[in-house]
């Protein structure tokens, strides 16, 4: 018996393939991508903090927050204590500080502390009231946030030596200073490395020879 | 296998139509279409969301990515070796040797390197517990506290037990401890007793002490059955120091003359230059007459020779040897037997040798036991005079003779207390547990050699709620401190004090920031060396005094002996160490019963059948092992096997429906030996006579690595032949001295289908060179290896299929003579990174290539897994990954190196020469703006050597070390007729014995 030569099973089959193909491209359509290349990901981050404020209205610098990036592997995502440097102080957008001193004047009242929902999340992650100060009724609760940029993990990337031969961040990581959330925009991929690093070598970085080692042993190891 | 296949070709006759199949050609492309369509669909959704979370407050120091380096002292046993933990993340990843250590110079041991992952052991004992229920330590302390007044008030007796207390802040606590309750005896012992040598010390000179051997010192180096390169008192400190005696250099070559007289082949033996196989018996005899030969050359009257024939007439040419080398020349002895060990000091007394190499007035600290207290302490117990024990260190119930009974008198004790952090032997008849942390998470401190203080600080947060015995002890006297308060404490008191620039008066040390910065530097470097006062010791019994040895031969002695791994037991636990090929029989994963190629043709007995050993009512059934060069009335068993817990090795290794467990459910590595220890004069002794061996008709598979890969031409492939292949350059110390390039290979004109110019290598060029004449042997490299490039464990039934996974292996060769006599040779063997690598021109995906710096680079992503490399590697050292391999229990994957890719199944691996290392230092160089320093780049095996063996360099870099080897006329390469132009070099073997001594096949 060869149930396979079973013309019924064959059409089975093929509506089921037709079917499943419908779903899972419809509820993925959106991401359409070939495999492993998330060029565009853009999650919502527990944060909504905006990279265009940070570093492009205000201009701060990149390595002012991600300090790892010029010592290690990672540049990583700054530690809540880097944050509170500055929201120890600034707990509110200024609009809304404006708003309520406006408002404070016109009740003839001292004004309220504005803290907003955002800068807010950095106290609570840290246990603290909205005056910035440790609260013992709350615990410490790390924040979470969506790694953006992926590499496989059979690929070894260095960022300090990349930030060191003087590679801008935006070369590979795009204008974030104009990103209200962060998107991945180069593909990532190895061609995409490899291109960069024959280019450098012909061309150098910011007008400096320099070696960028093609070999396999370069990243994969 | 093959039968079974011929049998298959056989079922059906060549003119019989094909039967039909299951599945058509259109069936075929049907199913391939929805798989891959399939596939395709699976393949195209987004990854799983990555979450990063970062610091809520960055410690200062910890960068995520970048790993801090802090200095430490060694757990794996009392010799006290400097170690440096590379910590990532907050948890210790490496152990490596801190290259300026005073005991260790440098190198590590593979018990060492393992230490590392008894860390992260999941059945390790966190919590305090009473009567197997766990307990908080408030209630322990007031438990403890409650029995111990009780017991004061009585008058009873209170025992600490332990092993060698090498820590001036526990030795200080105890005796505190029996300032409170006077009724207190501490009793040491060690599991590897050395107790005869310190009694003898106290006959001899007044002292109970072990010297401080210094075998740097020595050109004649006379070894009786002491295995110091492999498991005797400090073998790191040993290795090293052995080999700066035998420095080969080009101008002013050094080599001392080592000779060992042995039972059974020991690490040690295969490194002498002369090995003689005596019996243990013989061997006391050996002693003894050494001693009275050497007494007669000073002056006494000779004693006629206990021995005869050609072993008397050696004897005569050693002592000459001997007499000429006095105070450059060491006799020392591994038997534990006070009358050998007093001869061994009269002989080194008469030879001038206290004072230069045999070193008592700065002693050892590193072993203390003390056999005879031990044996009071098993007398009051099996009288019950005890009242409490407090064990630390040791499992009694398991590497005690007496064990199950020691374990049936803890039952009456009042108070039983045991710091086990293992859940072993003895801590079945604890009645509390107080676990202690392992040492990586803990603060100590250890003095292993007078005047040499190491520091252990934590390099983990601890796991669980344990306690180090400090602090237990403190608590019990009412004080209750941390243990870094109680060594800062006793560091103040008593090291700082004694620090010379203090008597010096640099008026730093005056005030407390001045003891602040001298902690500050001690922690940070690890040690501390002081010079201290020396008390003179003189040699206080005359010649008469001196006695005789026991003598008493029979047909079969027991020898017990330490495994280089496995020493007493402790280490049991750890996976590495029983994966890790003993370094002389090459056998994993178990112990057997040796006996030597004669005696096993006299009883018949073949590899791996189960044999029966009786003695004095003991008796045991263990597989046997084939030793060449053995002695033939000996059967030696390693100890520190059947410990208790290595049942949780039943799955190890890849669970596939041929698989064979490692042990058997329920089941035990190994079988223990201790019960056949017998106290005797004072001493435990290892050797024991009137032996019964017999066959009982079972098997038992013996898993031994030493015939995987080899570099001979396989029999099926040379039939009759086996042609076998130069691959060790061996020499002599004097044809050396006469033409240095004495021992070559003939020279070959190599023809090369490719011309230089296909591969210039404009940058780094990098390569190795392996000195064969420094290597021991000892296996450190390869745990080491284990360590830094993640690779898995396979267990027993893997590796008995060929299918170990280590990445560098030390091959081991023998030399047999009619006579049965041996030589050994061992050289590390891994990827040699050809110039001309012939697995790089069959691979057919491009997997693996050659970079520009001259390795040859593995890529496992693109690698499909088809082998031909392997097979086409004439070194056989390429591993292939037949299943997804589990990496140990949970906790062990933190152990993980983050550095390193974790291989998946179906692809091939080999040693990249560390090259994680080299583009750590490259971008280090880089980020610096300089060139790399010779040196600087070390791979993990090159680190971790105990011998300085293996040298990591730039071929390029004409000023290098490794240009300094390479240009070394006993450079050659192994099998470099073939002209695959290796860029790992080898240094041929130099013996410093006589021509033709050696029998080559």
């Amino acid at each position: 018996m060869n149930w396979l030569n079973s013309r019924l099973i064959t059409i089975f089959l093929t509506i089921a393939l037709l079917m499943s193909l419908v779903i899972f491209l419809g509820s993925y359509a959106n991401n359409y991508m070939l495999p492993g290349n998330h060029q565009g990901y853009e999650p919502v981050q527990p944060i909504s903090y905006s990279h265009r404020l940070h570093a492009g209205e205000l201009g701060i610098a990149c390595l002012h927050c991600h300090t790892a990036a010029e010592q290690g592997k990672h540049a990583g995502i700054p530690s809540t204590n880097v944050c509170m440097n500055c929201h120890k102080f600034v707990s509110a957008p200024w609009v809304d500080v404006k708003a309520e001193n406006d408002l404070a004047d016109k009740e003839k009242r001292k004004p309220k502390l504005v803290v907003s929902p955002e800068i807010g999340k950095i106290y609570t992650a840290m246990a603290l009231t909205n005056e910035a100060k440790p609260d013992s009724t709350k615990s410490l609760n790390p924040i979470v946030w969506k790694k953006v940029h992926n590499l496989p993990d059979f690929v070894y990337f260095n960022h300090s030596v990349h930030v060191s031969s003087g590679v801008d961040c935006q070369k590979c990581h795009g204008a974030v200073e104009t990103m209200e959330r962060v998107r991945q925009v180069s593909d990532l991929s190895m061609g995409w490395c490899v291109n960069c690093h024959r280019d450098a070598n012909t061309n150098g970085v910011d007008g400096k020879a320099v070696h960028a080692s093609t070999d396999c042993s370069a990243c994969h190891y | 296998m093959s039968n079974n296949y011929d049998n298959i070709l056989l079922e059906r006759s060549p003119d019989e139509a094909p039967p039909q199949r299951g599945v058509n050609r259109r069936d075929f492309l049907k199913i391939a279409g929805f798989s891959f369509g399939g596939a395709l669909v699976a393949g195209c959704k987004p990854g799983k969301v990555e979450k990063a979370i970062p610091f809520l407050v960055k410690p200062e120091e910890v960068t995520p990515g970048v790993s801090t380096w802090y200095a430490t002292t060694c757990g794996g046993c009392s010799a006290g070796c400097g170690v440096s933990a590379k910590n990532r993340d907050g948890r210790p990843i490496k152990l490596e040797g801190i290259t300026n250590h005073p005991i260790s110079k440098g190198g590590l041991c593979s018990v060492g390197q393992a230490h590392l992952l008894s860390l992260y052991d999941s059945q390790r004992l966190i919590r305090p517990s009473k009567d197997g229920q766990d307990i908080t330590w408030d209630e322990v302390d007031r438990t403890i506290i409650e029995k111990l007044d009780s017991i004061k008030n009585n008058g009873g007796a209170i025992r600490f037990l332990t092993g060698t207390v090498t820590s001036p802040t526990v030795k200080s606590l105890i005796k505190k401890f029996t300032e409170n309750y006077p009724t207190t005896k501490h009793v040491q012992y060690d599991g590897l007793s050395c107790s005869s040598i310190l009694d003898a010390h106290e006959k001899t000179h007044g002292a109970r002490l072990l010297p401080h051997y210094r075998f740097d010192q020595a050109e004649v180096i006379v070894s009786f059955d002491a295995d110091f390169l492999g498991t005797w008192i400090s073998p790191v400190e040993f290795t090293s120091a052995y080999q700066a005696g035998r420095t080969l250099d080009e101008k002013q070559p050094v080599c001392s003359y080592h000779v060992q007289f042995e039972s059974r082949v020991s690490l040690t033996g295969s490194n002498a230059d002369k090995r003689v196989r005596l019996s243990p018996d013989e061997i006391r005899k050996a002693i003894q007459q050494t001693a009275s030969l050497i007494a007669a050359k000073a002056g006494a009257t000779s004693v006629s020779s206990a021995l005869s024939g050609e072993t008397d007439s050696f004897i005569k040419q050693l002592a000459e040897k001997l007499w000429d080398a006095r105070g450059k020349s060491l006799v020392v002895s591994g038997g534990n037997d006070v009358q050998s060990q007093t001869q061994i000091n009269y002989i080194n007394h008469l030879l001038g040798n206290y004072g230069t190499t045999v070193d008592i007035e700065q002693p050892s600290n590193q072993k203390q036991g003390n056999d005879n207290e031990l044996q009071t302490l098993l007398d009051e117990m099996k009288n019950g005079q005890v009242a409490a024990l407090f064990i630390q260190g040791v499992n009694p119930v398991y590497d005690l003779p007496i064990g199950s009974q020691f374990g049936e008198w803890m039952k009456k004790l009042q108070l039983s207390v045991n710091f086990t952090n293992q859940s072993d032997e003895t801590e079945s008849y604890s009645q509390i547990v107080c676990p202690e942390p392992q040492a990586l998470e803990s603060w100590n401190d250890a003095e292993p050699v007078a005047g040499t203080f190491t520091m252990t600080q934590p390099v983990i947060k601890p796991f669980g709620q344990t306690r180090t015995v400090a602090e237990s002890i403190s608590a019990w006297m009412g004080e209750k401190k941390s243990s870094l308060e109680l060594i800062k404490q006793e560091w103040e008191k008593s090291v700082y004090t004694r620090l010379p620039e203090r008597n010096g008066g640099q008026g730093l040390q005056s005030s407390t920031s001045g003891f602040q910065l001298f902690w500050d530097s001690a922690v940070y470097d690890g040690f501390v060396k002081l010079d201290i006062p020396v008390t003179k010791r003189d040699f206080i019994v005359g010649r008469d005094a001196v006695p005789t040895g026991r003598v008493g031969d029979s047909t079969y002695n027991l020898l017990l002996y330490p495994k280089a791994a496995m020493l007493d037991g402790r280490h049991a636990h750890n996976p590495w160490l029983q994966e890790l090929p003993d370094p002389v029989t090459k056998i994993v994963w178990d112990n057997y019963a040796s006996v030597s190629s004669a005696t096993a043709n006299e009883l018949g007995i073949s590899e791996g059948d189960v044999v029966r050993v009786e003695a004095s009512g003991t008796n045991i059934e263990l597989p046997a092992h084939i030793q060449p060069g053995q002695h033939d009335s000996v059967i030696a068993i390693a100890l520190g096997y059947g410990r208790k817990g290595t049942d949780r090795f039943t799955k190890i290794g890849p669970q596939w429906f041929e698989a064979e467990p490692t042990v058997e459910e329920g089941g035990l590595v190994g079988k223990n030996v201790a019960p056949f220890i017998k106290f005797e004069n004072g001493t435990f002794a290892y050797d024991v006579q009137s032996v019964n061996i017999s066959n009982t008709g079972k098997k038992h598979t013996l898993a031994c690595t030493q015939e995987h890969h080899s570099l001979h031409v396989p029999k099926y492939l040379d039939p009759g032949h086996g042609e076998r292949r130069p691959i060790i350059q061996e020499t002599t110390f004097a044809a050396f001295v006469k033409n240095p390039k004495a021992g070559s290979f003939e020279e070959h004109e190599l023809t090369t289908m490719w011309t230089t110019e296909d591969h210039k290598y404009t940058g780094h060029h990098w390569g190795m060179a392996i000195d064969l004449n420094k290597c021991t042997g000892c296996s450190a490299c390869v745990v080491s290896c284990q360590a830094e490039n993640n690779i898995p464990l396979v267990g027993k039934d893997e590796v008995f299929r060929n299918r170990e996974m280590t990445w560098i292996r030390i091959d081991r060769y023998y030399d047999e003579s009619p006579n049965g006599d041996i030589t050994v040779q061992h050289q590390p063997m891994m990827c040699q990174h050809c110039g001309n690598a012939p697995c790089e021109t069959v691979c057919p995906v491009l997997a693996t290539v050659h970079s520009d710096e001259g390795l040859n680079q593995q890529v496992y992503n693109r690698c499909v897994g088809t082998r031909y490399c392997s097979n086409n590697c004439p070194y056989k050292v390429r591993r292939f990954n037949w299943f997804d391999y589990e990496h140990g229990d949970e906790m062990h994957k933190l152990a993980l190196n983050p550095d390193i890719t974790i291989r998946e199944r179906g692809i091939m691996e080999k040693c990249s020469l560390c090259v994680q290392r080299i583009q750590e230092v490259k971008i280090q160089a880089k980020k610096e703006g300089r060139t790399i320093r010779d040196g600087e780049i070390q791979p993990a095996c090159a680190q971790s050597c105990p011998a300085k063996a293996i040298v990591f360099g730039d071929m390029n870099d004409t000023k290098s070390e490794l240009v300094k080897q390479m240009n070394n006329p006993r450079h050659y390469g192994v099998l470099e007729e073939i002209g695959v132009r290796p860029s790992v070099g080898y240094m041929t073997l130099v013996h410093n014995r006589e021509e033709g001594e050696w029998a080559h096949v």
